[in-house]
């Protein structure tokens, strides 16, 4: 290993080489392997989204190791993720990632998926003072305790379903009176909250609010409650389950709203094959969506990792947000190694708390808290089977049709 | 007013599923002695058989009733003839952990098989309904009701009007005495087992045309079905049409009540199921103790 006066030089070198994409760097010493743990449901309710968690963990592994690694003083770390099964359950996955930390050997934990789980993993992390970077937990209740060694590359939940309310504001005859229904879990909830408070400063006003329980059988009752108070907008805080079911319930009781807007869900394949025709006009606040115009200044343009995505998981859909947002906590890690120039715990968390880049995913940067609150989220709509990108105006594809038809013209 | 009666219809509604995930649910345990843990993964491969019939051949879900009933007879039939009979007489304890294992089996399998995304199955009439004044009757929940009553009645035709019936009554009351007469306790066994599992076949595709199925989303149903035969009694047929339309009612009412969101409805649905194990043991219509 060469540590000489010309190290911190040929570093920044490499490191822009390798921003460059370029396949040669200066750099050929291969050094340990740097070992990232994660705890994602591979079984259990949460596994479809555990899966597109660890699909966006090893786009940029393949992607990292291909290039060697990640890059310290000249020598490139090759890089390894070890993952456990937390079955859905929030408590088992801080058991994991204690386990993931001491027999293991983690050097740095990747979040797992779901709010629930990161809160409790987040106490792991911090009590073992190794960094955590997580992209599926957007709940604030995590960022709220003081902790120092978890960060959030996703827009927090309060911004959710305010960006549909922002671009609603825009539309004509302009929609006034919501409907929010919310699953009783805490980023549900919080989400829920957000809207309800963000509502007057457009104009709007809450004419229903229900909480229900999370996987719930039945939502017509609550359909049927929603449907009395005649809302133009009606919004769901929940999942991808009762996204469906909800938007089931509305056809089948004849609740007919110029809006419908679900917090998770409808940018899922899956909510579209469910539905068929039935999901068109539905409107969702996304983390990102594959028509986002970033011009990202290291790793792949939004482009080439639709791409990329396509080919690795051999998929005629673009990769969904949940994807994406998980990738970008890799790429969070990434540049925070790169710039700490070395695997000292104490030294990434710095450098994660100090960084700010600009990535296929948007503009990742912590605030004092460590969650990103300098992305903004994007609208989509479902149009004839297919997502647009509709609001903010200068990343859209694609314009708001408005308002929904009655579900008995369609 | 309208309103109200609009939530009373909704809970029968929900009410019928709850019967028909609960029937086979209640035959097995009454009869066998098992809590069938495995009993809403049966019902999700019901579930999957239905979506992929109406995805792959576009069939009516529900046309395609009859062949979830048949497959999940068959399944049913092997799994009790194969791998539960040889249990059949140890302690509950030890039928519990094997259900619940074979749970766990039949879930990884239809993870496998059709992988963790969500499916639903929507045909085109999902929206039509009948409508008197403000009251919406969705024809498809409507015909879950009316599919859940007919299982129900072929059920109690089954048990009271047929000789295969009186062997599997036989049975349960003294498996023992059965042999005595001449009934062949292993075939009627499965043959009890396997009618359980085809109704929770048909119970499956009734829920996968209103809600969203995944391979564990079978697990609240094992849940609900217990409760409504805890409520409803175990013995009668009868008594779980009473305990799921009951249970659908109060789950409904319970989260429409002013001033309670619906994060209560389970909580008052199971403070009931408690008051009625405590007041009325043996439940609303039940026969045995």
């Amino acid at each position: 290993m060469r540590r000489g006066r010309l190290g911190p030089v040929l570093a920044a070198l490499a490191v822009t080489l390798a921003a460059c994409g370029s396949s040669t760097g200066t750099t050929t010493t291969t050094g340990s392997t740097i070992v990232f743990g994660a705890a994602v449901s591979s079984t259990g309710a949460q596994s479809l989204e555990g899966k597109l968690t660890k699909q966006g963990y090893d786009l940029w592994l393949d992607w990292i190791n291909q290039r060697g690694g990640i890059v310290i003083n000249n020598v490139k770390h090759p890089v390894q993720i070890k993952y456990e099964d937390d079955q859905s359950n929030a408590n088992l996955s801080a058991t994991l990632v204690q386990k993931l930390i001491t027999d293991e050997k983690a050097n740095f934990i990747l979040g797992p998926y779901g709010s629930a789980a990161t809160a409790t993993d987040a106490i792991i992390a911090e009590k073992n003072g190794i960094p955590m970077v997580e992209a599926n937990g957007a709940a604030q209740a995590i960022f709220n305790k003081g902790y120092k060694y978890t960060f959030g590359v996703l827009s927090p939940a309060n911004k959710y379903l305010t960006g549909v309310l922002d671009m609603a504001a825009t539309l004509s005859p302009k929609p006034t009176t919501i409907a929010m229904l919310s699953a009783n879990d805490n980023f549900s909830l919080e989400v829920a909250k957000a809207v309800e408070d963000y509502a007057p400063s457009v104009g709007m006003r809450i004419v229903f609010s229900k909480p229900y329980p999370a996987a719930a059988p039945d939502v017509s009752s609550l359909i049927s409650q929603a449907k009395q108070a005649n809302p133009d907008i009606v919004m769901n805080s929940g999942h991808l389950a009762e996204a469906i079911a909800i938007n089931k319930a509305a056809k089948q009781l004849g609740l007919n709203a110029k809006i419908f807007a679900y917090s998770v869900g409808p940018s899922t394949p899956d909510f579209i094959s469910a539905l068929g025709a039935d999901a068109n006009y539905v409107i969702d606040g996304s983390q990102w969506t594959p028509q986002v115009k970033y011009t990202p200044s290291f790793y792949l343009s939004v482009a080439d990792y639709v791409k990329a995505y396509k080919q690795k998981y051999n998929s005629t859909d673009p990769p969904d947000y949940h994807v994406a947002e998980s990738t970008a906590a890799c790429l969070a890690f990434q540049k925070a190694i790169e710039n700490a120039a070395s695997l000292d715990a104490t030294k990434v968390r710095d450098a994660l708390a100090s960084l700010d880049v600009m990535t296929f995913f948007g503009q990742i940067k912590f605030d004092s808290r460590g969650i990103n609150t300098f992305k903004p989220m994007v609208v989509e709509q479902i149009q004839s089977g297919t997502h647009y990108t509709v609001f903010p105006a200068n990343v859209a594809n694609g314009s708001p049709k408005y308002p929904a038809p009655a579900w008995s013209s369609r | 007013m309208s309103q109200f009666t609009q939530q009373v219809i909704l809970g029968l509604l929900l009410g019928g599923v709850y019967v028909a995930v609960a029937l086979g649910f209640s035959l097995v345990w009454g009869i066998l002695n098992i809590v069938n843990l495995a009993h809403g993964a049966l019902v999700m491969v019901g579930s999957y058989i239905t979506w992929d019939l109406f995805t792959r051949l576009h069939i009516d879900p529900f046309l395609s009733l009859p062949v979830d009933a048949t497959m999940l007879f068959v399944i049913g039939y092997a799994l009790q003839r194969g791998v539960i009979n040889r249990l059949i007489r140890a302690p509950l304890l030890f039928t519990f952990l094997l259900t619940f294992g074979i749970n766990l089996v039949i879930v990884s399998l239809l993870l496998l098989i059709f992988t963790a995304n969500v499916r639903s199955v929507t045909p085109s009439y999902s929206g039509s309904g009948l409508l008197l004044g403000s009251i919406v009757i969705p024809y498809i929940r409507l015909g879950g009701l009316v599919v859940a009553m007919a299982l129900a009645g072929i059920l109690w035709l089954i048990l009271n009007r047929t000789r295969t019936g009186a062997a599997i009554l036989a049975v349960g009351a003294d498996r023992d005495a059965a042999q005595l007469v001449g009934v062949d306790l292993r075939h009627t066994y499965a043959l009890t087992f396997a009618i359980g599992a085809a109704f929770a076949g048909v119970a499956g595709g009734i829920i996968s045309t209103f809600q969203s199925i995944t391979p564990t989303a079978g697990d609240p149903y094992t849940l609900q079905a217990f409760a409504v035969v805890i409520l409803g009694g175990l013995g009668r047929v009868s008594a779980t049409v009473a305990g799921g339309l009951a249970f659908g009612l109060i789950e409904v009412l319970g989260q429409s009540a002013p001033g309670l969101g619906s994060g209560y409805a389970n909580a008052i649905a199971f403070v009931v199921l408690v008051v009625v194990l405590v007041v009325r043991p043996r439940g609303l219509l039940g026969r045995l103790a």
